[in-house]
């Protein structure tokens, strides 16, 4: 009985905090559907509802498609970092050489570069090999910053993970990478779902290279998004629309990965 | 077999001619509309056109990385006005640009002069204006309507568009005691805030750069610029709440709700003004050229210019997308799609002067444009202006001694840069 | 339940573990290494030229004429001062309100799974539009933020365009925006304790605040040192949240060094002077970070 009163307390605290946190995202959400005359009102909370930023937004000639080509850039550029991504951290993790260290600090470190002095140099060779405005291009670009990301993010989840059960497979007689993949994968998922999801994210919101090295065809949905900020001033109800149609994919893969964070792993329990 | 030999041939000649232009401009209405004249276009040329739209905060950086001396990625290019000294070593001369065949090149009687004088850099054109984007001055006709006869027996003289600054700050001194606030500046920390120093300064006589023919002058009146500041800090007190720091998005919102009286604004943002659904005021505005200060009325000018890359490929095809834009019947066409024209015809037109009162503002105001400082490093020497602009008018610093760095300042980057 | 995390290599046996380490770690260095070998060293070489975003054809060699222009800049020590100002104060109060509120979701209660992914939406909005709504609410006329201060402290305060409230207004931008990020790192390390470690405490007598400091904490310390890390490194390289705000004033007052350097690039088009601001930048962020590493980021259980 006394564990339910606290759940409850506990679920009332968060709850506030939720939505204290939340406030400018409700206003963000809300602005979509507020005339812009009423965007710029004392009374933020009384208004005409109208649709018509969203449906702005959905005839725009280039959103949709924007939308889908950062879906499949986000994806690609997600999936291959955290794949590469947790074998690496792995190997650093479990195989301390000396040199670990160094390689993590280059990896950091190559993080570290202001992305418009990339973008010049990334432009050239891209240009120069045809992979400019185009899906796999962005996407390769955005694992040169999303995999270090992944490797740094994943050390320490991967490093405090006890290692009874990898020693005791392989007295089991396992190869290394069938422990990995079976064994050590489901006890990181925490850290691993994180770094997809954090992948996922700056990939989805990522402007420069996006701008830099996309065109017409490739065009990520941040770059026209950026263009509803117009020469002047912004085109707020589209703007806003806009905006909480992308918060959407990162919300969903969130939501969706949160079940693969198993809480509060006992030993003794190995599966398989 | 002849058959098919002849539709070769003229597939494959069709082929040859079928170019591709690609464009580069930024993204706002106005370039939106030029995509519903395309497939007209296409089928009268045979060109196909590649239109690539930018948010124009980033449109020079992305057309300097696509576009260099030796190779370019796009043939017809968008470049604002400020910045064409610095890009104007990549760029075809006007006068060279290729014949065309389907469309012919403006009458440059029909383009406003002072307006072509945006694509002018020492002494030779270097593309052509597509707007006339220059200062309007916006005027509430219904409170002026609302108060004049109370204005008239308070100062003695008829409440009207103001022709002059010091008209502009007695109506808002009467207008403070009605809740309304007389007048709305600009004055977050960027180029509209170098506007603003600009049209000060020039409406009360000076300049602050000059080029000639060995580099450039520093020709800052220190008298009329701190003149300038004061007057402008007077205006201030009628401003309000916050317009030390108001930005487009600011003084749009207050003079849509109806708080503000008088004020400039582009002519990209009166649509809006214009729009019931966004504006309290929308068919109660006059469109005027901006009141005159002691010295002169000035407009600052901010046209966009579409200019040929000297590495492009396709030069012909680019002059033609140019002068199609440029057309008259262009012009009509998508005008009512959002197209705001340069062409001195299409803004006096009396067809357009009932639904957009604006057009006939912009041929007015731009009698009376003046332009920013032409420099390649504009940029830098922007930055110090505007900075010091409104050190100056925010009281965190003195006219006198804000005058003094802004000079000391822009010798400073033009020694940087070896003049 | 002793375990050392890591062993470290006996030299003799080295060449036995060389093999699968190369097999894991290998593939994500090529990747890396391949996309990001000719960037990387043209970014940094160009400092030391005078490549402008303006190409004309020729680079010229000039040594090392852009640091010192930068030494000589007092807006660039400035605005190095702001950023570590910036870093030094919003980090760690994202870290600690991430902390406790990483604790407070550790029980299990209805709802955590959605209230969890509804607390990141701050860190997922596009940062333009984040900046962009702030702008909004710290509005003095119409600005629900704006209101609310007023209404429990001073007089209108103009926010934005006032030197120190604007600083303080893109510090609360950050804060607000990133502590869910702080709590969804430290969430998933707390998810990935052992719970016998908790439960071993427990059975020892010790109480919530002793099993906290004792046990959780240094089991979080890699973890922590990690998110630490990674929010440093991003706010190093803030933008588009402050330039939309403020855009760097007014006075410079928010201009942070990640704005400036942006200014130099993309405004001026001076690339090869950012480049070298961003050489020393890097070589900034390496010292902290060299410390963070050393002392946490690998982690110990004891």
């Amino acid at each position: 009985m006394r564990k339910r009163v606290i759940s409850f307390v506990v679920l009332l605290v968060a709850l506030s905090i939720v939505l204290i946190e939340l406030f400018p995202i409700m206003v963000v959400i809300v602005n979509g559907f507020k005339r812009d005359i009423d965007i710029w009102s004392k009374n933020p909370f009384y208004f005409k509802p109208t649709l018509r930023s969203y449906q702005l937004i959905f005839t725009h000639r280039e959103f949709p498609r924007s939308l889908r080509n950062s879906f499949v850039v986000a994806s690609l550029s997600a999936l291959v970092s955290v794949s590469l991504g947790s074998m690496a951290a792995y190997g650093l993790s479990r195989f301390n050489f000396k040199f670990n260290d160094a390689l993590i600090f280059i990896l950091l470190m190559v993080r570290m570069i202001p992305q418009i002095s990339l973008a010049v140099p990334f432009y050239m060779i891209f240009r120069s090999i045809g992979l400019n405005d185009n899906v796999l291009g962005l996407s390769l670009a955005h694992i040169s910053f999303n995999l270090p990301y992944v490797v740094a993010l994943l050390l320490p989840f991967f490093s405090s993970i006890p290692r009874e059960y990898e020693e005791a497979a392989k007295v089991d007689g396992c190869k290394t990478f069938q422990i990995f993949l079976k064994i050590f994968f489901p006890l990181a998922s925490a850290g691993i779902v994180v770094a997809a999801v954090f992948a996922f994210l700056m990939s989805w919101n990522e402007f420069i290279y996006a701008l830099v090295l996309t065109g017409t065809r490739a065009k990520t949905a941040p770059i026209v998004v950026n263009a509803f900020l117009g020469q002047y001033a912004p085109l707020w109800g589209q703007l806003s629309a806009a905006g909480t149609i992308m918060l959407l994919p990162v919300f969903a893969v969130t939501l969706s990965l949160q079940r693969y964070i198993i809480r509060g792993l006992s030993a003794g329990g190995i599966k398989g | 077999m002849r058959k098919w030999l002849i539709c070769l041939a003229v597939l494959l000649t069709l082929t040859l001619m079928a170019a591709t232009v690609r464009v580069l401009l930024w993204d706002d209405a106005l370039t939106q509309a030029l995509r519903e004249g395309l497939p007209e276009f296409e089928k009268k040329t045979g060109i196909k056109v590649e239109l690539e739209l930018v948010p124009s905060g980033t449109l020079l950086q992305k057309t300097l990385i696509s576009v260099t001396a030796e190779r370019s990625d796009y043939d017809l290019i968008a470049v604002d006005e400020p910045n064409i000294p610095l890009v104007a070593p990549l760029l075809l001369p006007f006068a060279q640009w290729p014949e065309t065949k389907f469309y012919t090149r403006p009458s440059m009687a029909d383009i406003m002069p002072l307006a072509l004088e945006a694509g002018q850099w020492k002494g030779e054109f270097k593309g052509l204006p597509v707007n006339a984007n220059v200062y309007i001055w916006l005027t509430r006709k219904d409170i002026i309507e609302k108060y004049k006869d109370e204005f008239k027996k308070e100062y003695g003289y008829e409440m009207r568009v103001p022709k002059t600054l010091q008209e502009l700050l007695d109506m808002a001194k009467f207008l403070s005691k009605k809740g309304i606030y007389g007048w709305a500046p600009f004055t977050k920390p960027t180029e509209g805030a170098t506007c603003e120093a600009i049209w000060m300064f020039e409406s009360f006589g000076t300049k602050v750069l000059q080029v000639t023919d060995k580099g450039y002058n520093v020709v800052l009146d220190k008298q009329k610029a701190i003149e300038a500041i004061n007057f402008y800090r007077e205006l201030l007190k009628y401003a309000p709440p916050g317009a030390l720091d108001y930005g487009h998005a600011e003084r749009v919102a207050a003079f849509s709700r109806g708080e503000v009286f008088s004020m400039f604004n582009w002519p990209a943002l009166v649509p809006d003004i214009e729009n019931p659904e966004k504006s309290l005021v929308a068919g109660n505005v006059v469109y005027t050229e901006p009141p005159a200060g002691p010295a002169k009325a000035a407009a600052v000018r901010g046209c966009w210019i579409v200019a040929i890359p000297l590495a492009a490929k396709e030069k012909t095809a680019a002059a033609e997308f140019a002068y199609w834009w440029m057309s008259v019947e262009t012009g009509r066409k998508l005008i009512p799609k959002g197209l705001t024209p340069a062409r001195e015809s299409l803004l006096k037109d009396p067809a357009y002067s009932k639904e957009r009162p604006w057009f006939l503002g912009i041929y007015q105001s731009m009698k009376y444009a003046v332009e920013r400082p032409r420099f390649e490093r504009y940029p830098e020497v922007s930055q110090v202006i505007r900075n010091n602009w409104l050190d100056a008018v925010s009281g965190r610093v003195s006219p006198e001694v804000a005058v003094d760095r802004m000079v000391e300042e822009i010798n400073a980057v033009l020694k940087k840069y070896g003049y | 339940m002793q375990s050392s995390r890591s062993m470290v290599i006996d030299p003799k046996k080295r060449g036995r573990f060389l093999a699968p380490f190369f097999v894991f770690v290998l593939p994500a260095l090529i990747v890396v290494g391949a996309i990001l070998a000719y960037p990387v060293i043209y970014a940094l070489a160009i400092s030391l030229t005078d490549r402008e975003l303006l190409y004309l054809g020729k680079t010229n060699f000039i040594g090392l004429r852009n640091y010192s222009e930068m030494i000589r800049d007092r807006n660039f020590w400035h605005s190095l001062s702001l950023q570590l100002g910036f870093i030094a104060i919003a980090i760690p109060i994202q870290l600690v309100i991430g902390l406790f509120v990483a604790i407070l979701f550790n029980r299990e209660f209805p709802f955590s799974k959605i209230l969890r992914s509804l607390l990141m939406l701050p860190v997922f909005v596009l940062p333009v539009l984040s900046g962009l709504t702030w702008r909004l609410m710290l509005q003095p006329s119409y600005g629900v933020l704006a209101s609310f201060f007023n209404s429990i402290s001073l007089g209108p305060i103009a926010w934005l365009a006032d030197t120190r409230y604007a600083y303080v207004a893109i510090l609360l931008q950050d804060i607000w925006r990133m502590w869910p990020f702080m709590f969804m790192i430290i969430y998933a390390g707390l998810s990935s304790m052992p719970s016998e470690y908790v439960e071993a405490a427990t059975i020892d007598g010790a109480n919530f605040f002793q099993r906290f400091w004792y046990v959780v904490l240094p089991y979080l310390k890699s973890v922590i040192a990690t998110a630490f890390l990674l929010r440093m490194i991003d706010a190093l390289r803030i933008f588009s949240e402050v330039y939309v705000m403020t855009y760097g004033g007014p006075s410079n007052a928010t201009m942070l060094l990640s704005l400036y350097i942006h200014k130099q690039a993309f405004e001026f088009g001076r690339l090869s002077y950012a480049a070298s601001v961003a050489v020393f930048l890097l070589i900034v962020a390496l010292f902290i970070s060299y410390f963070v590493v050393k002392r946490g980021l690998r982690g110990e259980i004891e």
